[in-house]
């Protein structure tokens, strides 16, 4: 019991020590970056503003003391739960993110979960029937599939989806001015949800089916199809149980991933999430809000990352910590 | 990974061949001034005078797409040789260090990894200063070196303990002649893969950047930044602004992928063969 306490308590104190260093990290990056902060306070009048002005505003924001002390106030309030006012919003840090965060999360999170079960569907029936015909095909298409951008991805669902066909809206979480009854978001969300999957979907699907048909090669493979069973009982019997704990592992570490890539399906349907947020207090230099989003994303992607070890390290004994990894993949992550 | 050996990717390469040497000799074919503009053309259709049709400002999308090709190309090319370099350079150093160093880098490589691409992205850019072809590439392969690091450590602590390793060091070979002579030839094998595709990944992200406005801006003609006027272009019904672009810069990607994994596949199986 106490060997286990000791356990997590260094855990969480790792995890504490990343994050401040996360913190320190982010807002010297912020701070040090040229530009001017007072114009996504002030918009437009930044420019009429005298000398005077201009250093009575920065004094007001408190941004012409040293970076050190800045940090220091800003650490203070925010242990305390106070994390600043976002400069463009004029309004509570919190408040602009917990307004938007849901929305992320529901395009985020169901495009994680769609993804997951796709993909290990997909990747099965191509293990299943590999080298057939329909697993061609779907390899082939896979692959193009996974190398556009998603961006363009976005783009080419709009364009056939909305401009051509007319079917369903290019923008937006619901139409303005009605509310946003159930069946009005979910029209909103089927095609960003589709560009999130699209974009990630193969890289998953071929992964599994790979292990699988790795798997299939294993001399126990041999044994229980000696003694009778079929390729599907073999596969979903003995195969997939091997696999699953490596896939979970992938998965948790690819949070981030769909993340970043949700950020940007966000911008390109100007889907009212986190996505246009990070992107605006980025290029806006507002500071406390990018503070903030930076932060989150960073304990997503150091929590998954942690998550996706100990799943392997529990699952799977021969994993060590250094052997799993999207090494292929861009970092695309927040 | 099949039973079967993979055929080589002749089409992919042909196709791969064709693209860059269309956008490495331009200048011999291009009908137009790629960055010429003249609004009363903007957005015509593909055909007569305008083979692939002009985009919202006049210019001529078929001269702009080999022109911006060009620095599309490039983009990868460049960023790719930054990232392998600090790539390899960070994770032998790893690979090679006591393990209180070698942990606190790769926790060093976990939080760098966690900033979010964006915010690094739009950092690096404005401490650059002005925003060319040549500074989005140092950005996207300052940013990108991660994975390759990843694999050079693993490769590297695995080597480090063999004879040749231990008999240079003995007779005082330092740590870039080690690098270079004993470790780069064993590496290769091993990284080549992902040099390649972090030259798909970089085009990709060149081309995102534009898009969203981080990157390269209008007047430098790219595949990105060519592509940056397609969200407009779709609701005036431009399909041609959308689509050829996209159309070219997923060939591409999708040639150097085929590429890749066929490296790849040639490497893992005379691995197991050995």
């Amino acid at each position: 019991m106490k060997r286990r306490f000791i356990f997590y308590g260094k855990k969480l104190l790792s995890f504490t020590a990343s994050i401040f260093i996360l913190s320190v990290l982010v807002f010297c990056i912020a701070r040090l970056a040229p530009g001017d902060p007072l114009a996504s306070y002030y918009g437009t009048r930044v420019e009429k503003m005298s000398v005077e002005e201009r250093e009575k505003a920065m004094e007001r924001l408190g941004l012409n003391e040293p970076l050190a002390m800045q940090y220091g106030k800003w650490l203070g309030h925010a242990v305390q739960g106070d994390f600043g006012i976002s400069y463009k919003y004029k309004q509570d840090v919190m408040e602009v993110i917990g307004a938007r965060v849901g929305n992320t999360l529901l395009l985020g999170g169901l495009g994680f979960v769609c993804l997951f079960v796709l993909a290990l569907l997909l990747g099965f029936f191509c293990a299943y029937c590999a080298d057939c015909f329909a697993d061609r095909v779907i390899c082939m298409l896979g692959t193009a599939v996974s190398v556009i951008p998603e961006f363009w991805l976005s783009l080419l669902l709009i364009f056939i989806f909305s401009v051509s066909l007319r079917l369903l809206p290019s923008s937006g979480a619901y139409t303005l001015g009605e509310g946003g009854g159930f069946s009005d978001r979910l029209l909103h969300l089927i095609l960003p949800l589709c560009a999130v999957i699209l974009g990630h979907l193969w890289y998953y699907a071929y992964l599994v089916r790979n292990r699988l048909l790795e798997e299939m090669r294993a001399d126990y493979v041999l044994l229980v199809r000696a003694k009778g069973l079929d390729r599907r009982a073999v596969l979903l019997g003995h195969c997939l149980k091997n696999v699953l704990p490596t896939y979970l592992g992938i998965m948790a570490i690819s949070v981030p991933h769909v993340l970043g890539g949700t950020y940007i399906v966000e911008t390109v349907f100007s889907y009212p999430g986190i996505g246009t947020l990070v992107y605006e207090s980025a290029r806006y230099k507002d500071y406390n809000l990018l503070m903030v989003l930076a932060l989150l994303s960073g304990i997503v992607v150091i929590f998954s990352s942690r998550i996706g070890q100990a799943v392997g390290e529990r699952f799977d004994p021969r994993v060590t910590a250094a052997g799993t990894g999207r090494e292929s993949m861009q970092g695309w992550g927040g | 990974m099949n039973g079967r050996q993979k055929k080589k990717p002749w089409a992919a390469a042909v196709l791969l061949a064709l693209i860059v040497a269309g956008c490495v000799c331009c200048e011999f074919f291009m009908t137009k001034d790629p960055a010429f503009m003249d609004l009363a053309d903007s957005e015509r259709a593909p055909g007569g005078e305008f083979l692939f049709g002009t985009d919202a400002l006049g210019r001529d999308l078929f001269s702009m797409i080999w022109y911006g090709g060009r620095i599309s190309l490039l983009i990868g090319c460049v960023s790719t040789l930054l990232s392998t370099a600090i790539g390899v350079v960070l994770g032998a150093l790893c690979g090679f260090a006591p393990g209180w160093l070698d942990l606190a880098l790769m926790r060093f490589v976990e939080i760098f990894l966690s900033v979010p691409t964006l915010l690094l992205i739009v950092f690096l850019q404005a401490a650059a200063g002005e925003q060319n072809a040549f500074t989005i590439a140092v950005v996207i392969g300052a940013t990108g070196w991660c994975g390759i690091a990843k694999v050079v450590r693993t490769e590297v602590q695995r080597l480090r303990s063999s004879e040749f390793v231990i008999a240079s060091r003995c007779m005082g070979g330092g740590f870039f002649h080690i690098l270079r002579r004993h470790l780069l030839p064993n590496l290769l094998a091993s990284i080549l893969f992902m040099v390649i595709m972090n030259i798909r990944n970089a085009i990709a992200a060149e081309s995102t950047l534009s898009f969203l406005g981080l990157g390269l801006p209008l007047e430098i003609v790219s595949w990105g930044s060519m592509l940056s006027l397609a969200q407009s272009a779709m609701f005036t019904g431009a399909w041609w602004i959308v689509l050829i672009p996209g159309a070219f810069l997923v060939a591409t990607l999708l040639c150097i992928t085929k590429i890749g994994s066929y490296v790849q596949d040639v490497l893992t199986r005379k691995e197991r063969n050995v």
